[in-house]
């Protein structure tokens, strides 16, 4: 279990954008994460995601760290945001916008569109 | 009814919950749900979420819930 938690803290520590979900990016399995993958390919930052599909124990290991039982998890810059019921209502009110450009800042990415 | 027995199992923990079901595939298990009440105030989106799956955690453990999309508001928000 150690040794999941520390998998686990890297990818996130590595990972400005990270979703686990169920599936590939090219190829997603499960109808939110498809929709998680949408949503930030709307927003134009890089982004990573880890398929756990298959994975029990990185899911039961990720279920403990956040308290959150349902997949995709969405990790941004270190930190847990849930999914899009969470990410939505933050991308309408622009908090999430404001929190990617803080995100982002100073890494010398910027998003390849904007929507502004 | 599904939407029944979500709005009873909420109840159970938010006795004032008006709770709103919403069928997305035709099939009942792949639902949306509104939920409103005072319990949320000044509950973060994120504990707002773990409060509704929690409840619901019955109806998820045996597959009558395959697939949730929660909203969350109190009496005074406007909406979630």
């Amino acid at each position: 279990m150690a040794d999941l938690h520390d998998e686990i803290q890297r990818e996130i520590a590595g990972n400005p954008i990270l979703v686990y979900g169920k599936g590939t990016k090219d190829a997603p399995r499960c109808g939110f994460t498809l929709e998680t993958i949408q949503f930030f390919n709307r927003f134009g930052y890089p982004f990573e995601v880890v398929d756990v599909l298959e994975n029990m124990p990185k899911r039961q290991a990720l279920s403990e760290m956040t308290d959150w039982q349902t997949l995709p998890k969405v990790f941004i810059d270190g930190q847990f945001y849930g999914d899009t019921d969470i990410l939505g209502p933050m991308a309408e009110s622009g908090e999430l916008a404001t929190l990617l450009e803080k995100t982002f800042a100073g890494s010398g990415v910027s998003p390849t569109i904007q929507l502004r | 009814m599904i939407d029944t027995v979500i709005t009873a199992l909420l109840r159970e923990t938010m006795p004032d919950a008006a709770v709103e079901v919403y069928d997305l595939t035709g099939t009942m298990d792949h639902l949306e749900v509104f939920v409103r009440t005072k319990a949320f105030a000044g509950v973060s989106p994120l504990d707002r979420h773990r409060m509704v799956e929690r409840a619901l955690a019955p109806a998820r453990a045996d597959g009558r819930i395959h697939a949730l999309q929660i909203r969350t508001a109190t009496p005074e928000e406007p909406h979630g």
